[in-house]
């Protein structure tokens, strides 16, 4: 009998992974129930998840196995993307058990080893182990240890971790070396959800894949790149953690950067974790810290969302009255190499903006002398290759094109693929794609322990010369797109924000 | 117009004795006047262009899958039913098929042509202005293909893949040996093939244990039967029998007289089993080498 399986060939489901049973701490908290279990459902759906497996879920919350399954099951109707079917759940809450865990609590972890070693009996999976922290950085380094305590020879581990991975330079330092002194790099995931999205992905196709663009990926043919993540919901109850993190933890350390890193990348040599990710990280090594000119940071007052009176942050439940916390910023960032040198990446993000926005924006050089009368041109704009990155995902080509009649008049029109036009299947969720890809050992769309820490080392620079100045918040009001200054950061280079 | 979109919406045109330039000129007159004053235009969104062969008989079942696959796979569907008995002549049924997404809608085109007399032999010829230009060709044979035809060989000229469903076929296993002499000219896939991927997946995760098996007990269509027990001739490199109990769709798999465990999930409906062929676009090694071994050639 050969080794490898012959039957596989061909099958579309080839990328099942090995038996296993995926662990997750913090399985009383919201990401399990709205993401992680209704991505494990959908992936059920689909035929994706091994024959056998197993999921348990560890948190301090006393709950029992059947108190978990009951509400991991509501929580698949209620959040995931698919239908619920009895059959398919009934399969997943077979191999589902729940244990109560104090974190530092030796007593928790061998009744999780324990749980673990009935499973592994019980359904035959043979000692393969996920564990996935849905837990804040601090309680990470002693969770890793008593794994480590427990490892047996059997099988192998990967370890999901959650953002944030660390609140500064130092503290993920020391959290990669915790990790590091029990488990080897292509064990360890470092979760950005944002990486998980198709249409982040996308942006490797549209730049890879097309003749067209990469020869004119470059400063010679592109005026600037502006990269908005604008989130028009407020702090929905997280002040303890937003507090702490403010937007430059919360999402510049970590989406935004990801998004300039994998818009200015060059190409890898082959699509292997190791490959893409040293790309990645050539860009943040040549991001230049931004001087207090070239950052700009907010913090939202009262105003109004999507037509709904919305307080202001200072007044949102948990957060101090005098709260200097930032909900937005915005930067000029520089990408000094070869390909980007004096190409401004104008980026921006926060919360209570105008609306819901995830998008990248290559804006291009204006032709160099249109031939037209004057006037003909007028109210044209540069060509500008739109990438949503959520909503309407898909991209948009902006041109110019003659209006219709005599004469010629040019004005600008928009090229679009849509996503849900072109390919009308649901797109999988971010955390489907990602809980699967570590399952199966493949990295490629984690961050790697030298990425977090380029990408701490730029934010605890920026955040440095944040502590000589006191802004003036709130500085902008909730449903606009952010403090005067923002706008301000670009006009004094001659440009503006694109209308969004 | 919220209102229309919020359930898509269709417009059409018929014609008998039509030109191809007329079809042309009412399609673009549809698209026009699909985009309400002052709202953004529709867009025209296309993947490829799907030929479907359809003799009267496949007719209605032809369009029930069409109409739950337009909206998965925007495309331009050329829709051919060949009557060769009747005068000559070129009729057409042109419609515009628009779903809502966000704001705007995702237009798709069907153009259903009925060849009478001579034309239903010369279908490329037909079908040819009417191809979106650069994108894929598929068609999808309805029934079993009259082998030595003049219209087979001519859509097998200008289309990237052909998609039968050897279910639709009289004559097996016999038919196979037909359809292998079709490989060196075009790619083909087979829906009752497609219909086995997930019991295949579960037989796959039953190796090694079923490396030596001996024979195959199938609950299903004879075409799912006989393409299993190829494919697992030809994977596991040796022969075996194969039992099949009559049904209209894959209900159960004994191996060795030992039933196997029902795969997850449901089925898939025709619009999805055909809409998966859509997305594929190179040869299937795996289901020729199956194919050769039922025929066995």
């Amino acid at each position: 009998v050969p080794d490898e399986n012959p039957l596989e060939a061909g099958l579309r489901l080839r990328r099942r992974p090995d038996p296993c049973i995926l662990i997750i701490f913090g399985a009383s908290g919201d990401l399990t129930s709205k993401k992680l279990i209704p991505a494990l459902y959908s992936l059920a759906l689909r035929g994706l998840l091994p024959e056998k497996f197993g999921i348990v879920g560890a948190a301090r919350t006393e709950e029992t196995h059947a108190q978990f399954r009951a509400r991991m099951k509501q929580a698949v109707k209620d959040h995931a993307r698919d239908p619920f079917e009895e059959e398919v759940w009934k399969k997943l809450a077979h191999g589902m058990r729940y244990v109560t865990l104090d974190f530092a609590d030796d007593k928790g972890e061998d009744d999780l080893r324990d749980t673990l070693t009935e499973l592994d009996e019980e359904v035959g999976i043979g000692g393969n182990r996920v564990y996935y922290f849905a837990v804040p950085p601090s309680a990470i380094g002693t969770l890793v240890e008593e794994i480590a305590e427990r490892r047996n020879a059997d099988g192998w581990i990967r370890l999901i971790i959650e953002k944030p991975f660390g609140h500064d330079l130092a503290s993920a330092e020391e959290l990669n070396t915790e990790i590091k002194e029990h488990f080897a790099e292509n064990e360890v995931f470092r979760i950005d959800h944002y990486l998980g999205k198709e249409t982040v992905q996308n942006m490797l196709a549209l730049r890879f894949a097309n003749g067209i663009f990469e020869p004119i990926w470059n400063r010679q043919f592109i005026d600037h790149v502006q990269i908005t993540v604008a989130e028009s919901i407020g702090i929905e109850g997280r002040a303890g953690y937003y507090e702490q993190a403010g937007a430059i933890r919360d999402i510049f350390q970590n989406h935004l950067l990801q998004l300039v890193a994998i818009t200015a990348m060059e190409p890898p040599i082959d699509f292997t974790a190791d490959s893409v990710r040293n790309e990645k990280v050539k860009v943040l090594k040549s991001i230049h810290t931004p001087g207090p000119k070239h950052i700009v940071r907010g913090q939202y007052g009262a105003g109004f969302v999507e037509g709904e009176e919305v307080r202001a942050y200072r007044e949102e439940e948990g957060v101090a009255a005098g709260s200097m916390t930032e909900t937005f910023v915005a930067a000029k960032l520089f990408v000094d190499n070869w390909r980007w040198a004096d190409t401004p990446f104008y980026v921006r993000m926060g919360k209570r903006l105008a609306r819901r926005e995830t998008t990248i924006a290559i804006q291009f050089k204006r032709a160099p002398h249109p031939p037209f009368e004057d006037g003909a041109a007028e109210g044209l704009r540069p060509n500008v290759l739109l990438i949503h990155v959520q909503p309407n995902e898909g991209v948009s080509l902006a041109i110019g094109a003659k209006v219709p009649g005599q004469g010629m008049t040019i004005r600008t029109v928009h090229m679009d693929f849509l996503y849900g036009g072109a390919f009308r299947e649901g797109l999988p969720d971010a955390y489907e794609r990602l809980i699967l890809d570590a399952m199966l050992g493949d990295a490629t769309l984690f961050t790697r322990s030298d990425e977090i820490v380029e990408q701490w080392a730029l934010v605890d620079a920026i955040v440095a010369t944040w502590q000589r100045d006191r802004p003036s918040f709130p500085n902008y009001a909730a449903g606009t797109w952010g403090p005067a200054a923002s706008d301000e950061l670009l006009h004094r280079d001659g440009r503006s924000w694109r209308r969004n | 117009v919220a209102k229309e979109l919020a359930r898509g919406f269709e417009d059409t045109w018929t014609g008998e004795d039509v030109t191809i330039a007329q079809i042309e000129r009412e399609l673009a007159r549809l698209r026009d006047e699909s985009s309400k004053d002052g709202a953004q235009p529709n867009l025209r969104t296309s993947v490829m262009t799907h030929i479907a062969w359809v003799p009267p008989e496949w007719q209605s079942r032809a369009e029930e899958t069409l109409a739950g696959m337009a909206e998965r796979h925007p495309s331009r569907t050329l829709l051919l039913v060949p009557r060769p008995d009747e005068a000559d002549g070129l009729d057409g049924l042109v419609s515009l098929r628009c779903f809502p997404i966000g704001d705007r809608a995702i237009c798709g085109e069907v153009i259903e042509l009925t060849l009478r007399g001579n034309r239903a032999s010369a279908p490329a010829s037909i079908v040819l202005p009417l191809l979106i230009s650069d994108l894929p060709v598929f068609c999808r044979w309805r029934g079993e293909p009259v082998w030595d035809s003049a219209e087979l060989d001519q859509l097998i000229g200008i289309v990237d893949r052909l998609i039968v469903d050897s279910t639709e076929w009289e004559d097996l296993p016999g038919s196979y040996a037909q359809l292998v002499e079709l490989f060196g000219s075009v790619v083909v896939s087979d829906i009752a093939w497609e219909r086995t991927e997930r019991w295949r997946s579960l037989l796959a995760s039953l190796w090694p244990g079923i490396a030596e098996v001996e024979q195959i007990s199938v609950k299903g269509t004879r075409a799912q039967a006989y393409l299993l027990a190829g494919w697992l001739r030809s994977r596991l490199g040796h022969d075996l029998d194969v039992e099949v109990e009559e049904h209209d769709q894959l209900e159960g798999i004994a191996l060795d007289g030992k039933p196997a465990e029902f795969p997850p999930g449901n089925p898939p409906n025709a619009s999805d089993v055909l809409s998966a062929q859509l997305d594929r676009f190179a040869r299937d090694p795996v289901y020729e080498a199956a194919v050769r071994a039922t025929a066995g050639v």
